[in-house]
């Protein structure tokens, strides 16, 4: 085999949608065959969208895909499929109340006319020759995460994938998963199949892979031979900045400590361990950031904060009383608030602007006899419209036609009326442009002036350095670091959020 | 008040002109294709259709009677929805509100404890299937649907063997002189107090879903479970209660049945059979609004009595009647379809 063949070529690949959001700004990647090819980048680096792109999920704005030296325009993932091309979710697309060789029959069927036991015997040949063990009378629900993975894989492969693309494979995997995940890749990869490897982490992408593409903001910072370089020139490769947006601040006038978590333990919605032991502490006018790549249990540090998510082990304290049996309701009278990173759970996009912003504070706008009193929830209402600028077409207008940075203000707001003491926010500025960032950010500093304590939840370094009076670093439900933002180096940070103690 | 009033006409001016469009549009086409399907059959379209709209109304007091138990089996049907729970049960709960209703008056004489009773009972069915939902993990659909005919058969059970009429066997006993509803005077003649009190009922149920804690906690928890949660609402606590409500409201309209319409129940079941499935087509027709399945309900009924008429002096067959009737109702989900299509063909470009 030529080992200087390319796989894949894609060359200036340009992603916009349609609501404007630029995704990738003229992306040349190259893989060549045979080789595992890292692609490493912070949230929202445009990882996914550039492999949602060469799997023919969506089309490009802009730009040329070639696989294996032919020009491709794919239709949909089926024809990708069929020119040699396997995904490997994240989240599994297999049928849980299958077993293993049913779904294994179901995903070729679709593409060819088989027999179950011909696919038996083709699975057979295929796990001897990549020592891919799965049990194939097993119904998927009952295998561990690792062996479902492998059912994946099993899945691509037999569908004949010659370039094997894996979403962030390890990161439902344990260590021991992830050692025989490794093993299983270096198999595949010496029989020549070609493997492309997203992911944010420093150390396995270090490990693994032969070559590395860094995407930053939908940019290419550069393709490097993975031998030629350590890990901390690649953090400073994913994290690296420009210039900072400057946010005039005071220096914290630390108060009380208001908020203890002791060795907090919290579940995913799959079951799975998402906070592992994690303790902080928070005091009266301060902003504690905790920075992190999504989906390193920050959101279900916040939720079991606020009493949505079960905590499993560990203790919650706000001003030394013991909350974590208490009710989200209980604990919202308490002065906890809570602002959640999506604004479809944050707000009911049907029900109109009145309507929403007594959601968390339904009880202040109740008569004696659990009357709601609208003209009560009206002035609600106009209070947190005036004070924060927010433009709506009417108070009685369905929070959907309301402009994403106007329906962030109103959620943000809705939480700021109710004089919080304590405050968890997570990504407040996401998807806002830049003035909405700039109101939400003062915002939060006036906040903490005037000694509210927060706990910032944000994917976003410049967000976190802006604002933070400490940061603590999350990655797979652990704090690595806790410190100010002196003692951090954005490489330091980078190297934290990759999972390599520093 | 009156301009609080007509800033929400103008804000929600675009969404009610919509829902006024569907609905006149969806009723248009049931209208045109129950005319193709009556021309088919070979019957005079004009004159089949001219029976339905004015024999259908021409007693005001025996329209509006009918009407009062569909109406409460269209809230049965709207207050789980609004919830997020699809209550098909209306049928069974409503054999059991009625059932109550006759056992009571007959032994009670009391007509307000009578209703009552009924309502709890409805209620009580209703609370089960909820309860099944939320503790067991039980598709409601599935739970309401066997529950609808275990509660037929019983019904039917009791009333042949237990509490029949000994003097026409085929009959339960009915509900007494003194226990029924009484009429109201009106332009219109003498009305049977019946429809006021549905009316009145659907006027508190919309109080309750848009004026109480209670009716927020059903919204949000329909609309979106996640927000609920977060907001410190139970979502399954809303399950629940609105289903509770839902049960409630259909064993009234069997109350407002037996003892505001056919004092008794026979054995051919026909008087209670249809009532509670009948109230998911006006709730649909209602835009699952209390209001408007006030005014579904009386046109429901209009068709109903109507498709009679039209089967007695034509000799077309019933079920064209109820040809009528679903096709309109499918008609009316058309809007609905129409605008998924419109969103997933959206979508679809979005992505490319």
């Amino acid at each position: 085999m030529n080992p200087r063949a390319s796989a894949v070529e894609m060359k200036n690949i340009v992603k916009i949608y349609p609501d404007g959001t630029i995704a990738l700004r003229g992306v040349n990647f190259n893989v060549m065959k045979g080789e595992i090819h890292g692609l490493l980048g912070e949230n929202g680096a445009g990882k996914t969208t550039l492999m949602r792109i060469l799997y023919g999920e969506i089309k490009p704005t802009r730009g040329e895909v070639r696989v294996f030296g032919k020009k491709v325009s794919f239709r949909g993932p089926w024809d990708a499929i069929r020119h040699g091309i396997g995904m490997v979710y994240q989240h599994f697309t297999l049928i849980p109340a299958f077993t293993v060789l049913e779904n294994l029959y179901l995903s070729l069927s679709a593409i060819e006319k088989v027999s179950l036991s011909d696919v038996e015997e083709r699975v057979k040949n295929l796990m001897e020759k990549t020592g891919l063990k799965v049990p194939l009378d097993a119904v998927i629900e009952d295998l561990p995460v690792g062996l479902q993975q492998r059912t994946e894989i099993l899945k691509a492969l037999l569908r004949n994938a010659k370039i094997l693309i894996l979403d962030e494979p390890t990161s439902v995997l344990t260590p021991i998963e992830v050692k025989e995940l490794f093993n299983i890749l270096r198999k595949l990869k010496d029989m020549g199949i070609t493997i492309i490897f997203i992911t944010h982490k420093l150390k396995e992408v270090k490990e693994i892979t032969d070559r590395i593409t860094v995407l930053r903001k939908g940019k290419v910072v550069e393709t490097v031979n993975t031998h030629e370089v350590t890990e901390v020139d690649l953090a400073k490769m994913m994290v690296g900045r420009e210039v900072f947006l400057k946010i005039e601040k005071s220096p914290p006038k630390i108060g009380k400590k208001v908020l203890v978590i002791e060795d907090l333990w919290v579940k995913d919605d799959r079951g799975l361990d998402a906070v592992k032991g994690i303790s902080l502490e928070l005091h009266e006018g301060e902003i504690l950031g905790i920075a992190g790549v999504q989906g390193n249990g920050q959101k279900e540090l916040a939720e079991a904060l606020a009493g949505i998510r079960p905590i499993i082990k560990g203790r919650v304290l706000v001003y030394g009383k013991d909350i974590t049996h208490l009710s989200t309701a209980e604990r919202y009278r308490l002065g906890l608030a809570y602002v959640p990173d999506s604004r479809t759970i944050g707000l009911i996009y049907d029900m109109t602007v009145t309507e929403n912003s007594v959601l968390t504070n339904l009880s202040t706008v109740l008569s004696k006899l659990m009357r709601i009193l609208w003209n009560r929830a009206r002035s609600v209402a106009s209070k947190i419209v005036n004070e924060f600028s927010i433009i709506i077409p009417s108070y009685d207008s369905p929070v959907r036609y309301l402009s994403g940075g106007n329906q962030q203000k109103l959620m943000v707001g809705r939480e700021i009326i109710r004089e919080p003491k304590i405050f968890i926010i997570s990504e407040p500025t996401h998807g806002l442009d830049v003035n909405a960032t700039e109101f939400i950010r003062k915002l939060l500093i006036k906040l903490r002036d005037r000694g509210k304590a927060i706990l910032l939840i944000s994917t976003d370094l410049d967000e976190i350095l802006q604002l933070s009076d400490r940061i603590a670093v999350i990655y797979e439900g652990k704090i690595m670091a806790v410190g100010r933002p002196e003692e951090f180096t954005l490489e330091r940070l980078g190297l934290l959020m990759g999972g390599v103690r520093a | 008040m009156l301009k609080a009033i007509r800033d929400r006409i103008r804000a929600k001016f675009e969404d009610y002109t919509t829902t006024t469009i569907e609905i006149v549009a969806s009723a248009t086409i049931g209208l045109i294709v129950g005319a193709i399907i009556l021309y088919m059959f070979g019957y005079d379209v004009i004159r089949c259709y001219s029976i339905v709209f004015t024999k259908g109304v021409r007693d005001i007091n025996y329209l509006l009677t009918k009407a009062s138990p569909i109406m409460m089996t269209g809230l049965a049907f709207t207050i789980p929805m609004i919830a997020g729970v699809f209550n098909i049960g209306g049928e069974g709960q409503l054999y059991v509100g009625a059932l109550t209703s006759i056992l009571v008056a007959y032994y009670t004489h009391n007509i307000l404890l009578a209703a009552t009773t009924g309502a709890l009972a409805g209620a009580g069915i209703g609370a089960l299937i909820a309860l099944l939902k939320v503790y067991r993990g039980v598709n409601e659909v599935i739970t309401a649907i066997m529950l609808n005919w275990t509660l037929y058969y019983i019904v039917l059970y009791l009333i042949t063997n237990i509490y029949y009429d000994p003097t026409i066997p085929h009959q339960s006993i009915p509900v007494p002189e003194d226990a029924r509803i009484g009429y109201i005077a009106s332009p219109w003649g003498s009305i049977r107090a019946t429809f006021f009190i549905g009316v009145v009922l659907a006027l508190i149920a919309y109080y309750v879903l848009y004026y109480t804690k209670l009716g927020y906690l059903l919204r949000v928890s329909g609309l979106s479970p996640r927000s609920a949660k977060y907001a410190g609402f139970d979502p399954n606590k809303a399950i629940i209660y609105s289903m509770i409500l839902g049960g409630a409201f259909a064993g009234i309209g069997g109350a407002l049945l037996t003892l505001g319409y056919v004092p008794y129940i026979d054995t051919t079941m026909s008087i209670v059979f249809g009532q509670g499935f009948t109230g998911i087509g006006v709730a649909l027709l209602g835009r699952n609004n209390p209001i408007g399945i006030i005014f579904s309900s009386i046109f429901f009924s209009v068709l109903i009595i109507g498709g009679q008429m039209m089967e007695l002096l034509t000799g077309a067959p019933p079920e064209l009647a109820d040809v009528l009737t679903g096709v309109i109702v499918i008609s009316l989900a058309l809007p609905y379809a129409y605008r998924m299509m419109i969103s997933y063909v959206r979508t679809r470009r979005m992505i490319q």
